[in-house]
């Protein structure tokens, strides 16, 4: 499956065009793709439990719990589907919108609530201004300014490739973010000197309130690559199989050194921007109803029932085994206790100066004034 | 069953206080924990909030349309057994503490028990600094006693002292006390026409920074002017008031300074000049203020103005005035010197540039040509934004007003004045 096709860099009709294996009613475009059925499941239930936890994130922000939610529903197959192209000790750049590549990293939910609720056990530790990332899994903390893993992404698959590690770094971005500097420079960067990066552009038509059309002029994303010497590929970013499937081959070529691809992955974001948000000041009901229909879960359900790997019992098996998994694991992990106040001065110095120290020490003193007054700490 | 208070949550991004939009269930239906119970508009959009307890709701605390603040009890759920108590007491086998001595579970966050079955009273702890328990002792208060107004229920200095401000004037009989100390009140709503103009003089008086100018002016020869139109205009089925004229004097004076007749773009920071004079004028109605505006007023003669305000007051009084009829001024006159008042200070009617009001007609001797006589007088005051208008400018408009009003025949001269 010569997706790329020739090794033609200035491939306009790539960048240009949509590739896609299934086709919005979940039927193959052009004959069955020759993937492992379980790959497929994985494909689908990867993204069951990212929608499942996404409106579990929602939810818990509307209860005071967790302080802030990118919405997910919608993008699961870009962030599913790249994702799977990687191999373990590859590294993940993420945006803050793709909980689906956390859990094909091997993330579990518990860790990921972990981190949205600050609990105990937040790998993180509390930071602000990162939203996910765990060092067990390779996945580097995602910033909340957009665009600036582009080049985190590029200095890694740099470094990886100057150290003579065969790995693969793979960066999440919005279609906002490509009208930032760090874009240009990441891209350019890793054109020149060939690193073995894969950029997925989650191009979900809106940058907050700021539609695609006055993003750019360009006609697409992907040709923004050309440019800079990087082959651009525009894909259905809600068929998972064709994600996978050129992320795949973006991911072999740069292990094969062959440098940088940019995939274009056309998706949409059917919740709001942000928990902070609200989409109906600035689009029209139409719009996301059509997106509805295009909506990647119910396409890869439709394909797997028509191919037999599915059945309508099955399908709602999954759903419900892992709606009371999830479920579990939020009542578990709301009765984690929060960390401890200490850790905001952690981590910064490996031996810390005499004034951290003793503003540790204040902080110790206070929390023991106030546990004794019977005040308790948020 | 423990009965647990549902607060406003912490809905993130410098969220303060919500607007109940809807209520998705009523007092007596049971809900599941993480079930929406409520829509609440913030100033960001409108969430549904979840339940934080499985249980019944016994009470719903505040309205749709109320707006609450975060942390603000908004009901009250009667939670199973199963609920979040159960968490607090795995969490906090604490040490047992001196005013706790019922050693009942520490409340969570979010979580107020108020009562419980065995029917104890609320939480026996006392949540206070160490120099309001100090300062507590010394007065004699006893903190158990006291209702902390601080953060979490935290008593604070202010408390105590106000505790023990009451304490002393406790000896009193107490119905006397009542008495005294209660101010015979009514609450009026504030809503309608009342409300609009309370929203719009806090707008105006907290963006417009105003000035202002009075003149006084001599009516008297406009006065026996009018007196002589007088038969004329009854002929046309005018009733000619002095109005009238200062709105034909201030029209004329615009055209020399249209300034008066803008607006100001903050946003773009332009001056907008209108070239139409749309003339609003305060009518005092028993339901309120109204402004009712005299359209192209640029462009019409005197007896065509009092024909309009004789009509737009009267729709004002009785309420019957359309949309059309209140909005667009570009400037406007109070004429509250017809009630009374010698000299009155208005304040803009936002986005206006300027007010002109009118006192009352005051006779009062003044020196003319040497000579003592009784002369009729009036009080004009502009109030201006001085962001658009300089002072010199100002003045020099109220000036042409005032000679325009002390020499009739400049006022009504020219084609279709009188009209």
């Amino acid at each position: 499956m010569e997706v790329l096709g020739s090794r033609d860099i200035l491939n306009l009709d790539r960048a240009l065009g949509l590739y896609r294996v299934i086709d919005e009613d979940g039927n193959p475009v052009a004959g069955e793709p020759s993937l492992p059925d379980k790959l497929l499941l994985d494909m689908y239930t990867y993204m069951i439990r990212a929608r499942i936890l996404d409106g579990w994130l929602l939810k818990l922000q509307r209860m005071g719990r967790v302080a802030l939610h990118a919405p997910n529903k919608g993008q699961e197959a870009s962030a599913v589907g790249a994702t799977l192209a990687l191999k373990r000790e590859d590294w993940l750049f993420p945006s803050y919108r793709e909980l689906g590549a956390l859990l094909v990293r091997g993330m579990t939910e518990e860790e990921i609530l972990d981190r949205a609720l600050t609990t105990i056990d937040d790998p993180l530790k509390g930071s602000d201004f990162a939203i996910y990332g765990h060092r067990k899994y390779n996945i580097v903390p995602a910033p909340v300014p957009v665009a600036n893993q582009i080049p985190h992404a590029v200095g890694a698959a740099l470094a990886a490739k100057i150290m003579g590690d065969k790995i693969v770094t793979m960066t999440f971005f919005g279609d906002g973010s490509t009208s930032r500097g760090d874009f240009h420079a990441g891209l350019n960067f890793a054109g020149v000197f060939k690193a073995p990066v894969v950029f997925v552009n989650q191009n979900n038509q809106w940058a907050i309130s700021v539609p695609l059309k006055r993003q750019t002029a360009a006609p697409t994303i992907a040709v923004k690559g050309i440019a800079y010497g990087v082959p651009g590929i525009r894909v259905d970013g809600n068929d998972v199989i064709a994600v996978y499937t050129v992320a795949r081959e973006a991911v072999e070529r740069a292990r094969s050194g062959e440098g940088p691809t940019l995939i274009e992955a056309v998706t949409y974001r059917l919740g709001p921007h942000t928990t902070a948000d609200d989409p109906t000041r600035y689009r029209g009901e139409e719009e996301v109803k059509e997106w509805e229909r295009r909506e990647p879960l119910r396409r890869m359900r439709r394909y797997l029932i028509s191919r037999g790997l599915l059945t309508e019992e099955e399908d709602k098996a999954l759903w419900s085994e892992w709606e009371k998994r999830i479920e579990e694991t939020v009542v578990k992990v709301l009765e984690k206790p929060p960390l401890p106040p200490e850790v905001i001065l952690e981590d910064v110095y490996e031996e810390p100066p005499w004034n951290l120290k003793e503003q540790m020490k204040e902080l110790r003193e206070s929390i023991r004034l106030l546990k004794e007054l019977g005040i308790e700490l948020e | 069953m423990p009965v647990v208070q549902v607060k406003l949550p912490d809905i993130g991004e410098g969220i303060a206080e919500g607007e109940i939009v809807r209520w998705l269930v009523k007092e007596g239906d049971t809900v599941k924990r993480f079930q929406p119970i409520v829509e609440v508009l913030t100033a960001k959009a409108t969430v549904e909030i979840p339940s934080p307890y499985t249980g019944k709701i016994r009470k719903l605390l505040a309205s749709e349309g109320d707006t609450v603040r975060v942390g603000q009890p908004i009901a009250e759920i009667e939670t199973d057994t199963a609920g979040p108590v159960k968490e607090e007491k795995e969490e906090r086998p604490e040490e047992p503490r001196k005013e706790e001595a019922s050693g009942q579970p520490r409340p969570q966050l979010e979580a107020t028990p108020i009562e419980t079955q065995a029917g104890q009273a609320g939480i026996a702890r006392v949540k206070a600094p160490p120099s309001v328990r100090i300062l507590a002792r010394k007065l004699g208060v006893d903190l158990s006693k006291v209702k902390g107004t601080g953060p979490r229920g935290v008593i604070t200095k202010d408390d105590v002292l106000a505790y023990a401000e009451a304490q002393k004037r406790e000896p009193q009989p107490p119905v006397q006390v009542a008495k005294e100390a209660e101010v015979e009140e009514e609450r009026i709503p504030l809503r309608g026409v009342k409300k609009v103009m309370a929203e719009r003089m806090v707008e105006a008086k907290t963006r417009i920074p105003h000035a202002y100018v009075v003149e006084e002016v001599d009516i008297t020869e406009l006065l026996s002017v009018r007196e002589r139109l007088k038969p004329l205009a009854e002929e046309k089925g005018v009733k000619l008031t002095i109005l009238p004229f200062i709105m034909k004097a201030a029209v004329k004076a615009i055209r020399e300074y249209p300034l008066i007749n803008s607006s100001l773009d903050e946003d773009k920071g332009e001056i907008i000049v209108k070239r139409t004079v749309n003339l609003g004028f305060a009518v005092d109605t028993p339901h309120g203020l109204m402004v009712p505006v005299i359209k192209n007023a640029n462009t019409k003669g005197l007896f065509q103005l009092a024909r309009e305000v004789r009509e737009l007051a009267r729709k004002a009084r009785e309420a019957k005035l359309s949309l059309d009829e209140v909005r667009g001024s570009t400037f406007s006159i109070s004429n509250y010197g017809s009630i009374g008042g010698v000299l009155g200070i208005p304040v803009i009617n936002p986005p206006e540039a300027a007010i002109l009001g009118v006192g009352r007609i005051r006779k009062e001797p003044r020196i003319r040509d040497g000579k003592i006589e009784e002369r009729s007088l009036v009080y004009l005051t502009l109030s201006f934004d001085h962001r658009i208008l300089e002072g010199g400018y100002a003045t020099r408009f109220l000036v042409r007003v005032k000679e325009l009003l002390e020499n009739p025949i400049l006022l009504l001269a020219g084609e279709g004045e009188l009209e």
